[in-house]
């Protein structure tokens, strides 16, 4: 069901895409003028960051309701007690499960990533370069790490139900900071910095880093800082869909941190419930 | 003393509101057959889960064959069949029994022989290729027993292991059972079903609001009293009164037991001891009547069970 809907929103966007890159189907355009490289890459910019915002969702929510009954479902539908009652110690099944939830949000990743350069370059025409893109799939695949750690520790203390809904709020409050910075991001000059605005939106998007790291991501994808002189105000032109203010190293270690310290709380946590 | 296979002392579970189970003080043999009794939520599978360690305690301790309960060592000596489980449903059972396997540190050829084994012993056979979610309770059952079985465990706890079952496979449920008893393995069986626990046990412990109110031997839980029916002939009611007197026993006629030649009748008699049974028997013949027989009666576990729990009997 998965690989279906994942397949129907890809066709959704290719058409989507198609419509984005009409003009560079036009009988006028050049595509080797100048102008038109940089017209092409402004189009696969808005492509990509479209795709991104969307399967960023995605992607989050197959990570999310992946684990969401690691533990308390599972021991709730009666599958995880004759397994405990095994010569196995408890942090070995739950790093265990993690790395199977990982590995398949990882593939998943891939194959998503893969799936929405590749709409970009087919209508835009558009290169990558290899080390971007690279660069691009781990900070966009790290998420899942990010997810699953703190879904599984919500899933020693809450059913599968609340935590589905716990961590999609939770998700909800970090996309939301990301958003508000992103508006900040642009079009206002500095009597509008609006210090508060940017505070609160900086506090949510610590509480939930996974939006930020995709922020980053698509600001590395786009070569936001390289470029910025050749195609002044791409970010305007993608509006709430753009990078905004592009989140730092020390946010992408916080993020780092933030998932680890995550997993080692599940594993403590875990070690000591009652099954 | 020899290590046990199960001691707890004083082992509680409190959990705040009255359920749980309070200081526990067990011990069970090696290769003995025991049975935990109690009504529902007495603390029976709490305990249980203390003892596998999936729950931890909040007072006193417990080990398994002489190491803690729940620490690797203890759980390698141990098959566990819980209540309540599931399996995966898109997995086989087979495909079950050898993600078991390799938990317990069996593999290849091993693995395979022992899962093909068990499979047929517990009556799943070729079925073990089939998914779980095409199984039936009752077959989940039998796996969950193969499961429990796979480590050729020294300790079999089992937690309501015929629940689900035709008379069919309780039938063959006791039958395993009473085969792995023969072979040493030592058993810990809780269950509701009185006439297995019965059937299997050597010892039992009743569990009643969380805490140890009876145990021991079944045949010595279950004889309060001496109790005897005696078959006579030439018996006239006029004589009970004084039958009672003399011999100090207390005499019925055993309206609910016919008598196979239409001449004598049964007597229902039962006795502080050996001596007043002996007494009784005495007077019968000192008095010109004729006794054919006199057969020794076990009190039923259920009924046993009921008075106990009802608190019309005291426990023994």
């Amino acid at each position: 069901m998965t690989v279906i809907l994942t397949a129907a929103f890809l066709l959704a966007f290719w058409f989507v895409a198609r419509e984005i890159s009409a003009d560079l189907r036009e009988p006028w355009f050049e595509p080797t003028d100048p102008a038109s490289v940089v017209r092409r890459f402004e189009n696969a910019a808005v492509i990509l960051a479209l795709g991104f915002f969307f399967g960023s969702f995605v992607l989050a929510f197959f990570a999310v309701f992946g684990a969401v009954a690691a533990v308390n479902g599972e021991t709730e539908q009666g599958t995880l007690l004759s397994v405990l009652s095994r010569p196995i110690r408890r942090w070995q099944w739950y790093l265990g499960r993690w790395i199977g939830f990982v590995v398949s949000g990882v593939v998943y990743a891939a194959a998503l990533f893969a799936a929405l350069l590749f709409v970009a370059a087919w209508h835009t025409g558009i290169a990558y370069d290899p080390i971007v893109v690279l660069k691009a799939f781990v900070l966009f695949a790290s998420v899942v790490p990010l997810l699953v750690s703190v879904t599984m520790l919500g899933s020693c203390k809450w059913s599968a139900m609340s935590n589905g809904i716990v961590m999609t709020m939770l998700y909800g409050i970090g996309m939301l900071g990301g958003m508000i910075e992103r508006i900040l991001g642009f079009g206002l000059d500095e009597s509008q910095s609006r210090p508060a605005l940017r505070t609160i939106a900086g506090l949510m998007s610590l509480a939930m880093p996974a939006d930020g790291i995709q922020r980053r991501m698509l600001a590395e994808l786009l070569s936001v800082f390289e470029v910025r002189d050749l195609v002044g105000g791409l970010d305007h032109r993608l509006g709430p869909l753009g990078v905004g203010q592009v989140p730092s190293d020390a946010f992408l270690a916080y993020a780092a941190l933030y998932g680890l310290s995550a997993l080692l709380a599940g594993i403590a946590v875990f070690r000591h419930k009652d099954l | 003393m020899s290590v046990a296979a199960v001691e707890t002392v004083r082992l509680s579970k409190d959990y705040g509101d009255g359920r749980g189970c309070r200081d526990v003080t067990l011990r069970v043999e090696r290769g003995e057959a025991f049975g935990l009794l109690g009504p529902n939520g007495a603390g029976k599978s709490t305990f249980v889960k203390m003892l596998v360690g999936l729950i931890r305690p909040t007072g006193g301790r417990a080990s398994l064959f002489g190491f803690p309960a729940g620490s690797l060592e203890a759980r390698r000596r141990i098959g566990y069949l819980p209540e309540l489980f599931r399996f995966p449903e898109w997995l086989t059972g087979e495909e079950v029994l050898r993600y078991h396997a390799r938990l317990c540190g069996l593999e290849g050829d091993r693995a395979r022989s022992r899962i093909e084994r068990l499979l047929e012993e517990v009556g799943i056979g070729r079925r073990g290729r089939d998914r779980i979610r095409h199984y039936s309770k009752g077959m989940q059952q039998r796996l969950g027993l193969a499961c429990a079985m796979l480590g050729d465990p020294d300790l079999l706890i089992l937690d309501e292991p015929a629940s689900a079952l035709d008379p069919v496979g309780r039938h063959e449920v006791r039958q395993i059972l009473r085969r792995l008893s023969g072979q040493g393995k030592t058993i810990f069986l809780n269950s509701h079903l009185l006439e297995d626990v019965e059937w299997l046990c050597d010892r039992v412990a009743l569990l009643h609001r969380g805490e140890i109110v009876a145990e021991g031997a079944l045949a010595e839980m279950l004889r309060e009293k001496k109790r005897r029916y005696l078959r006579v002939a030439g018996f006239s009611s006029f004589l009970l009164d004084w039958l009672q007197e003399e011999s100090g026993v207390s005499v019925r006629i055993a309206v609910d037991r016919p008598s196979p030649d239409g001449e004598s009748v049964w007597l229902e008699a039962e006795a502080e001891n050996d001596e007043r049974i002996g007494r009784l028997h005495y007077l019968i013949v000192e008095h010109g009547m004729t006794l054919y027989e006199s057969v020794p009666v076990s009190e039923r576990l259920d009924e046993w069970f009921l008075k106990i729990v009802s608190g019309t009997r005291t426990p023994g």
